[in-house]
């Protein structure tokens, strides 16, 4: 049995503790915003917060995460309620089909928690883990960039302890 | 946490619908005991395809085509939303199941693809939109004791006398009235929302990881399926042992099907650990002795020794290459690639009761359906096809083996099942854009003017393949034999009779010459083979621009000055590379960058870029690419722009590094490490300009690719000195 902290919620799994959590997350708990894009850790399709860092959770087994906060887009911001990165997406029309889109978010949301003001080559740096198929890297950058510098109070506490 | 409430739009939703209202749809069938699609309610009027108006104002459309990132939901939103009077987004959008009305104007068939959705909807959406409209008036004509002509529209909501009511007050009234079938159209001075920018309608849930893509669906007691395939196309199980998997956690069913052996699972994690298990042996086909270096070398010979079958012959070409000062001959390159969109493959099918379900995201949902049917032996009409969001497609999600596979592990489990591709499977098993060896020999005069233009292409051709994979699914009850018939005729007609003209196309017909040949000799390895973005223009683009570079230096011209000249019978092509010419008159690159040019004719639309290139050591960068555009009117701007940025990305992906090799037989490569795609930190900033030349819409999903590589190719020309003639660019 692993618990771990999922969006704020105290969460248990019996899965195989070698399961990676894109699975768990998707399978067990049912929240389909993280996508499979490689299994290999090559595209940022499945990145979530461990513990406020962006992680690549195709190649992270949940024995790992035991005791760990664990944040998905879910836990970002909703449809009604966008995080300011997700309003910036919206407001530049950045998706294309949109797959890659909640991985990219949360590579962006990591980068601004630890590093608010990053300068374009800070971004591509941060970014070049996700890929995007549709090619909206412009957009991608230019919603970064428009967010970068207003404050971000998301999961401020764990951001920091981490 | 700082949020933002954007709650008064609406986001694409892709649930069924509830409650009742006014349902219209002004068939192409006209006929109005036609069977609703299956996400539609039947309350009230003539139940049919398009739109739903509720008595509590929702206006819900049903999108015809698929989306996949192309922003057609948004087009086509916009374009029914326009006569309508209703803001796109203020519109909820479902996808449209499988329906008659629900046909691709342009096709004949349900289908998306080769860029023709707005052009085919254009007017036929809009005049649903009109038509409905129409008979809202009437409808609160009557209601309101009013005449027709007091009345306005305005954001779904009918206006009197400056006092508002919204459409879904008049629904009851409208229900009982027969609706016109020509209403007027706005005339395009009066257009509020086609060609005004406003957000994709699907990017709220694009962004919050809302959107449902096939991969997301989940169904009451859905098990997963992982299938082991053989590393060689076509090879059939020989023999496999299958106690490896079967005893492994979570391991309900190991199954032989047409493509493998298919593992199944409670979770996914589960049936691929133990599909990894599985060793098993496949029989041999001629495939397996092939290798890149085979593949090279068969199309070399026969380039040089067969004459191949005729495509196009205009003029007398010999006399035109007599009649040249200077005749340049060169040979061009394309390898196999594959598509790699974001989401693998995948479907989810549940067969119960004598009847089905299939959820896959396609881009022909009616070939899901099909082949659900073959499969599994349950009539089309007891098979409900669901659709959902693409997550990119490319062509690729026209070939729906894995809906087979869905439905044959269905069947043998008798468990509702959710199918997945991993992304080696992707890649080594997949359909592929053809490899091809072009030559071009032209003749031009010393005054710049082209004399002949003799192309030739050799390699594999796109119909035959994509028949084999779409005959079983559109028409579920044709028996195997006759499909092998018709498949091996075409083969047959295009290895030997015509040329598949998606295998030249873009090769021979922007510049002006009056003797052109094209020749075709099809090579085929039995690679399956597909569309793959913007098709065959994805290879001839760098064959036709990098021989008229060839030409224009060998004249001493300038080359954009070259294809200014060289264009007068196609007018607009024409005009985009002088809109180009004069961008790139102001354009000063920095010490050590260089511009490069390119234009193409594709799906309809006329576009030219310029890329800016700098040459370190061996590296290709690319700083910088404007592309001029001409789609006629531009239905949103934004999305247009968005449709070219991407295409630039996806074909300098292709430019710089995109090849498959075959070793006997299998491909080597699997994975985004071997297959790398165009990252952040390589790709461009782009500038689009779009001429608005107020015709009727053309494509854009494809068009903004073909001229990316030619022009990177020209700009490191101008670096280097070294023309890029094969694909992917390397330099020596
Ligand atoms: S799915 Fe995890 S990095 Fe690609
Ligand atoms: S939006 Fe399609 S992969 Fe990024």
């Amino acid at each position: 049995m692993i618990e771990f902290t999922l969006n704020g919620k105290a969460v248990r799994t019996d899965d195989d503790p070698g399961t990676p959590l894109l699975w768990v997350v998707r399978d067990t708990f049912k929240l389909k915003g993280s996508k499979f894009g490689c299994g290999a850790g090559l595209c940022g399709a499945c990145t979530m917060h461990i513990d406020g860092k962006a992680s690549r959770t195709c190649m992270t087994p949940i024995s790992a995460v035991s005791g760990r906060n664990v944040t998905t887009i879910e836990g970002l911001g909703t449809p009604d309620e966008l995080h300011p990165l997700q309003a910036a997406w919206v407001e530049l029309s950045v998706p294309q089909c949109g797959y890659c889109q909640s991985g990219q978010i949360m590579s962006a949301a990591s980068l601004l928690n630890k590093n608010p003001t990053p300068s374009s080559a800070d971004v591509d740096a941060a970014m070049s883990g996700n890929i995007c198929r549709c090619g909206c890297y412009v957009r991608i950058k230019e919603a970064v960039l428009t967010v970068a510098g207003q404050s971000l109070a998301y999961n401020a506490d764990e951001e920091i302890k981490a | 946490m700082k949020a933002i409430n954007m709650s008064r739009r609406k986001f694409l939703k892709t649930s069924s619908v509830v409650g009742g209202g006014l349902v219209v749809g002004f068939a192409m069938t006209g006929c109005s005991t036609v069977k609703l699609p299956i996400e539609m309610s039947d309350y009230g009027f003539v139940p049919n395809a398009f739109l739903q108006i509720t008595p509590d104002n929702t206006v819900r459309f049903y999108c015809p085509r698929d989306e996949m990132g192309q922003g057609v939901t948004t087009g086509l939103g916009t374009l029914i939303g326009e006569e309508l009077d209703v803001h796109p987004q203020d519109m909820e959008i479902s996808f449209a199941g499988v329906h008659r009305d629900y046909k691709n104007p342009d096709f004949g068939v349900q289908g998306t693809g080769g860029s023709s959705s707005l052009k085919a909807h254009y007017l036929p959406l809009r005049q649903v939109g009109a038509n409905t409209r129409a008979l809202l008036v009437e409808a609160a004509a009557r209601d309101l004791g009013v005449s027709v002509g007091d009345i306005a529209t305005e954001s779904g909501h009918v206006v009197v006398a400056g006092k508002r009511f919204p459409y879904g007050q008049f629904v009851g009234t409208a229900a009982l009235l027969t609706a016109p079938e020509q209403a007027p159209l706005k005339l395009n001075a009066d257009f509020r929302y086609i060609g005004t920018e406003f957000s994709r309608v699907d990017a709220i849930a694009k962004s919050t990881g809302t959107a449902e893509f096939g991969i997301d669906i989940d169904i009451p007691g859905m098990h997963h399926a992982v299938v082991i395939r053989s590393p060689i196309a076509g090879a059939k199980l020989s023999s496999v042992d299958k106690s490896g998997a079967q005893n492994m956690p979570g391991v309900t069913d190991v199954i032989e099907i047409s493509s493998g052996v298919a593992v199944v699972a409670e979770k996914y994690w589960q049936a691929k650990t133990a599909a990894e298990k599985l060793d098993p042996t496949w029989d041999d086909v001629a495939l397996a002795k092939v290798d890149t270096s085979t593949v090279r070398q068969d199309y070399a010979e026969a380039m040089k020794n067969e004459e191949g079958v005729s495509d196009t012959d205009e003029g007398n070409v010999v006399a035109g290459l007599e009649s040249a000062d200077h005749v340049i001959e060169s040979e061009y390159w394309a390898p196999y690639l594959a598509h790699a969109p974001m989401e693998t493959m995948n479907a989810i099918v549940r067969i119960e009761n004598g009847e089905a379900d299939v959820w896959s995201g396609t881009q022909g949902i009616v070939a899901a359906q099909g082949l659900v049917a073959r499969f599994s032996g349950i009539p089309v009409e007891k098979v409900r096809a669901h659709s959902t969001y693409l997550g990119g497609a490319f062509g690729r999600r026209g070939t729906l083996t894995h809906v087979i596979e869905a439905t044959e592990v269905a069947v043998a489990s008798n468990k509702p099942i959710h199918l997945l591709w991993s992304r080696e499977d992707d890649i080594r098993n997949g359909v592929y854009r053809p490899a091809s060896l072009m030559k071009i020999k032209a003749g031009v005069k010393n005054d710049g003017s082209i004399t002949a233009w003799q192309a030739k292409r050799v390699g594999g051709n796109i119909t035959p393949k994509t028949l084999e994979n779409m005959m079983p699914a559109l028409f579920p009850g044709l028996g195997d034999g006759t499909i092998d018939f018709m498949v091996g005729l075409s083969r047959d007609v295009f290895a030997s009779w015509v040329v598949d003209h998606s295998s030249v196309e873009g090769l021979y017909e922007d510049y002006d010459t009056a003797n052109k040949t094209v020749d075709h000799v099809t090579v085929d390895h039995n690679l399956p083979l597909t569309f793959w973005r913007s098709v065959g223009h994805s290879y001839t683009s760098l064959a036709k621009e990098g021989m008229v570079d060839e030409l224009a230096e060998k004249v001493g011209m300038d080359p954009v000055q070259f294809r200014v000249n060289n264009t007068q019978n196609n007018p607009r092509l024409n005009n985009v590379i002088k809109v180009g010419q004069q961008q790139m008159k102001k354009m000063q690159p920095a010490e050590g960058r260089y511009l490069g040019f390119a234009s193409h004719h594709s799906f309809s639309t006329d576009v030219a870029e310029i890329a800016e290139v700098s040459v370190e050591g061996n590296e290709i960068r690319v700083h910088k690419v404007t592309c001029i555009v001409d789609c006629g009117i531009a239905v949103n701007p934004d999305v247009v722009r968005g449709q070219m940025e991407g295409a630039v990305m996806f074909g300098l992906t292709a430019a710089l590094y995109g090849d498959l090799d075959l070793e006997q037989g299998a491909i080597k490569q699997s994975n985004f490490h071997d297959y790398p795609i165009l990252r952040m930190g390589e790709a461009p900033e782009v500038d689009v300009i779009i001429i608005d030349s107020g015709t009727e819409p053309t494509g854009v999903g494809e068009p903004g690719l073909p001229p990316i590589a030619p022009a990177v190719a020209s700009a490191v020309y101008k670096a280097t000195g070294q023309r890029l003639r094969s694909l992917p660019f390397k330099l020596a």
